[in-house]
């Protein structure tokens, strides 16, 4: 592909990826929906930790103010996620996939191009909501903020890869058609595998042991971790785990987009 | 006055048993709602569980404390879903004019709309507040009459609330959304052991947010069965029923027709 060409490709996915972060900004109330309950879950777990820690109070290397941290960051990276699986299986419940695959750009592409702008557009709001309520709840920044910069880019691709995730959960559409079941199991996979709510350093051995061989650790608990001080090492192994799952995720949703295509031109579209 | 009372409670028995088959007609779809609102059920509480390996104590809370709380809300909020599950869809009911064909029936128009709904997953949800209530001991002979109190109490308030919040939309537009917020965040803080919150917040979880009266005051009437306990929590109960039903005639009086043409079985 000539580069002239390969711009030109790129140019209309980066369109479209506007497009879904325009959207997202006129959809105010989902927006700060999302950003009230993010507020609501730091609050609760800011009880949570200064009644199990009291003042301190430490698990391992990390205090309270470095655990709501953790929590914000865990949760920007999920809550910026938008329900892109029930988008791809709206259009094939409905049938409009066939209209859409005429289009001069690839359904599966488009559909991630428009989800990926929208998790841009969030991940800008809920970012410094969530920085700004973690210091509000913790009384200030963590004891070695230097880390919560290193947890950006780690964010940034952790969206990445669950975006990629919830494309190949919405694909699946196209054989099972109703795909919430399987993007619940994902999401209560991402919960306690990941460590969304509590670091996986308070698990027992074996839990974590087996956390460590699926891809939520690396989408969660690495950027995570980065709250409790600045690691460049652990930040270098979450990028290079984060690249790993990411170009998996990206390889099985090629494959399953190009058996999806087959199947639509079987079924007479 | 006793037959409409029988009238009304042969009414209830009816919608009971349609929102069964209605559940039940799907067969594939019910059993699969049911069984992973179980599993995220259970991922939740994983969290807590992991929580109290680390630290046996939170507030004086112990892990069957919290057993406790689980299985009492979430056997009131799976009743409330199961058999009182159109309170979610007042709002957007009234905002786009859905009320006529129940206005013109010759039965309560709130019980109609409330019960004439049901979701399935509410299934998933008592089944999880039933078990965790049996592994706390809560269903336990000399326990089950404060549990049988606190669930009916949990669910009353939790599903008076939804009615009250969601009526508002007599007067604000758009309230849908945000009165679904307001019952998220009920359910959400009601999950939490009472000890975490004090001063302000607690004022506010006992009024605008009962958590209190969902989750804290019936779990601890389970834990600690009381008369005053018990008294509490119904009180409750009746209190938020009473107002829901209040601000829902005065909104229904305020409710002009949507000229909509429909049909409802």
């Amino acid at each position: 592909m000539s580069t002239e060409r390969f711009a030109r490709e790129a140019g209309k996915y980066a369109a479209i990826a506007w497009l879904g972060a325009r959207r997202a900004l006129s959809e105010r109330a989902a927006v700060a929906g999302r950003a009230l309950f993010l507020a609501v879950i730091l609050f609760i777990f800011g009880r949570v930790w200064a009644t199990v820690l009291g003042p301190g109070g430490r698990v391992g290397a990390a205090g309270r103010d470095e655990l709501i941290f953790y929590l914000a960051v865990t949760e920007w990276c999920l809550l910026s996620v938008p329900p892109l699986y029930l988008s791809i299986e709206g259009d094939v419940r409905s049938g409009d996939v066939a209209s859409q695959m005429v289009r001069p750009v690839s359904y599966v592409g488009a559909q991630l191009a428009d989800a990926l702008g929208e998790t841009a557009l969030r991940m800008c709001v809920l970012g410094p909501t969530a920085a700004l309520v973690a210091w509000w709840i913790a009384g200030g920044w963590p004891a070695d903020p230097r880390g919560l910069w290193l947890a950006l880019p780690l964010g940034l691709l952790a969206s990445t890869l669950a975006v990629l995730s919830t494309a190949a959960i919405g694909v699946s559409a196209f054989w099972i058609v109703d795909t919430s079941p399987i993007y619940w199991i994902w999401q209560k996979l991402a919960f306690v595998l990941g460590g969304l709510m509590l670091p996986l350093e308070l698990y027992p051995d074996w839990l974590r042991a087996a956390a460590r061989f699926s891809p939520f650790p690396a989408m969660l608990w690495g950027p995570g971790r980065m709250a409790f001080g600045f690691a460049p090492g652990a930040a270098l192994e979450t990028l290079a785990e984060l690249v790993v799952w990411g170009t998996l995720a990206a390889l099985l949703l090629v494959w399953l987009a190009r058996r999806a295509r087959t199947r639509i031109a079987l079924a007479g579209g | 006055m006793a037959a409409p009372i029988r009238g009304t409670l042969h009414f209830l028995r009816g919608l009971a048993l349609m929102n069964l088959r209605s559940s039940l007609a799907l067969r594939g779809a019910f059993w699969l709602q049911a069984g992973f609102m179980v599993l995220n059920n259970l991922a939740f509480f994983a969290t807590w569980w992991l929580l109290f390996e680390r630290f046996p104590q939170i507030g004086g809370w112990r892990i069957g404390d919290l057993l406790t709380l689980f299985g009492v809300v979430a056997t009131g909020f799976g009743g409330s879903m199961v058999l009182a599950g159109g309170w979610r869809e007042l709002a957007r009911g009234i905002r786009d004019g859905e009320l006529d064909s129940c206005l013109v029936q010759p039965k309560p128009v709130l019980l109609h709309l409330v019960g004439s709904r049901t979701v399935a997953s509410g299934w998933g949800d008592l089944a999880t507040g039933l078990g965790m209530l049996l592994v706390s001991g809560a269903l336990e002979p000399a326990k089950l009459p404060a549990t049988g109190v606190a669930v009916l109490a949990s669910a009353s308030v939790f599903t008076a609330n939804g009615i009250l919040v969601q009526s508002l939309a007599f007067w604000i537009d758009g309230m849908d959304a945000l009165a679904r917020q307001i019952s998220e965040f009920t359910l959400t803080f009601s999950l939490y052991p009472r000890p975490l919150f004090s001063g302000g917040i607690s004022f506010l979880l006992y009024t605008v947010l009962p958590a209190g009266f969902v989750g804290f005051v019936p779990a601890e009437l389970v834990r600690a069965p009381s008369l005053a306990l018990g008294a509490a929590a119904l009180g409750a109960a009746l209190f938020w029923i009473g107002l829901a039903l209040f601000v829902f005639q005065r909104g229904l009086a305020r409710y002009a027709s949507g000229n909509r043409i429909g049909v409802r079985v």
